[in-house]
């Protein structure tokens, strides 16, 4: 039930960044381990964006897988082949291989996050309101 | 068209109210723990025994966090302890912002330990940095020994892990060994404490930690 919140601080940071333009694509970046659910975000973005520069903008979602880091030698381990799937068993996975310089102190290090990466915007202010914005 | 790149976390403000909160307890040599679980797994009764367990030794404050009541921070209060109550009014978990409104409300820099409760419940809690030292994890034996398997990611950020009501282990197929066994398989350094909070059995290790925990912060 967190998106909702966390859907209203994604359209407020892209109107942010919009300056008063419309808003016709959002490009965003969900972890595997983030807890966020892309599904749910367009669900809330559809209702919280009525009416504001980003009304009917298309969400594309981009997915980053987890990320374990050796806590020793610093190395990520690869995991290029357990991409898909449970979060657990890449963990579990990652941990019983270990890493390459022998130890198995390893960490999720990425994977947790949801950013914002860019904008789409119509370069011309389409609505009095942002034309007002633009003076 | 035109493109703008942002580059930025979406949860980025809580993520540096969070860093502040951070600093502003080192500063003043406050451990802070971020108590996660399900709803009645233990964290208030675990709360009210460690509270005596530690009285007139550590100076504990305690955040309490509930969707609705102020049930929880009356019992802390009765303990004898400082305590604020954070209600989310239907929030799934605390954010850092309500920790900082809490602690204005605290007299931090009197405190040895500041326990924050979070909401209960084991998923949304632990996307939210808090300023905490460490998250700590109540699990009951009653609700199975499997949460780890189904919600690794609280696990897999704690640091400790108190598994509590093993008084009815007896009682019950789920086995504290199996729940342990389980947390360790995803985080390999987490304390793992058994104890039940009701009959006090297994507290004093978990004490211990955080006694640990406190000098370990205090020799930075």
């Amino acid at each position: 039930m967190h998106e909702a919140s966390v859907t209203q601080a994604m359209l407020d940071m892209a109107l942010e960044h919009a300056q008063g333009q419309r808003i016709t694509d959002i490009h965003l970046q969900v972890g595997r381990m983030s807890l966020v659910v892309p599904e749910c975000v367009e669900f809330y973005f559809e209702y919280l964006s009525k009416g504001t520069l980003a009304e009917g903008a298309t969400l594309h979602f981009e997915t980053v897988p987890i990320e374990m880091t050796c806590l020793d030698c610093g190395r990520q381990a690869d995991l290029s082949d357990w991409e898909d799937e449970q979060p657990r068993a890449i963990m579990v996975e990652a941990l019983a291989r270990g890493c390459q310089c022998g130890s198995s102190n390893l960490r999720i290090t990425g994977g947790t996050g949801f950013h914002m990466i860019s904008l789409e915007v119509d370069a011309a202010p389409t609505t009095k309101k942002a034309k007002e914005n633009e003076q | 068209m035109v493109n703008i790149p942002v580059l930025r976390s979406i949860t980025e403000a809580n993520a540096l109210l969070a860093e502040a909160l951070r600093a502003r307890f080192g500063q003043q040599d406050v451990l802070v723990l971020n108590i996660i679980a399900s709803p009645g797994a233990g964290k208030t009764t675990l709360l009210e025994r460690t509270i005596e367990k530690l009285n007139g030794e550590l100076r504990l404050s305690v955040i309490e966090g509930d969707p609705t009541t102020s049930l929880d921070s009356e019992r802390i209060a009765a303990a004898g302890v400082p305590v604020v109550q954070i209600n989310t009014d239907g929030g799934c978990h605390l954010e850092a912002r309500m920790i900082q409104a809490a602690v204005e409300q605290l007299d931090v820099e009197d405190a040895d330990v500041v326990i924050i409760e979070n909401v209960g419940n084991l998923l949304c809690p632990t996307g939210w940095d808090l300023g905490e030292d460490a998250k700590v994890v109540v699990a009951s034996l009653p609700e199975g020994d499997d949460k780890p398997l189904k919600y690794p990611m609280a696990f897999a950020t704690a640091q400790a892990v108190v598994i509590n009501k093993v008084d009815l282990e007896p009682y019950l197929p789920a086995k504290a060994s199996v729940l342990r066994k389980n947390a360790l398989q995803i985080n390999p350094d987490l304390a793992v404490f058994e104890v039940s909070a009701l009959t006090g059995q297994g507290l004093e290790g978990w004490v211990d930690w955080m006694r640990e925990k406190l000098a370990e912060k205090r020799e930075f």
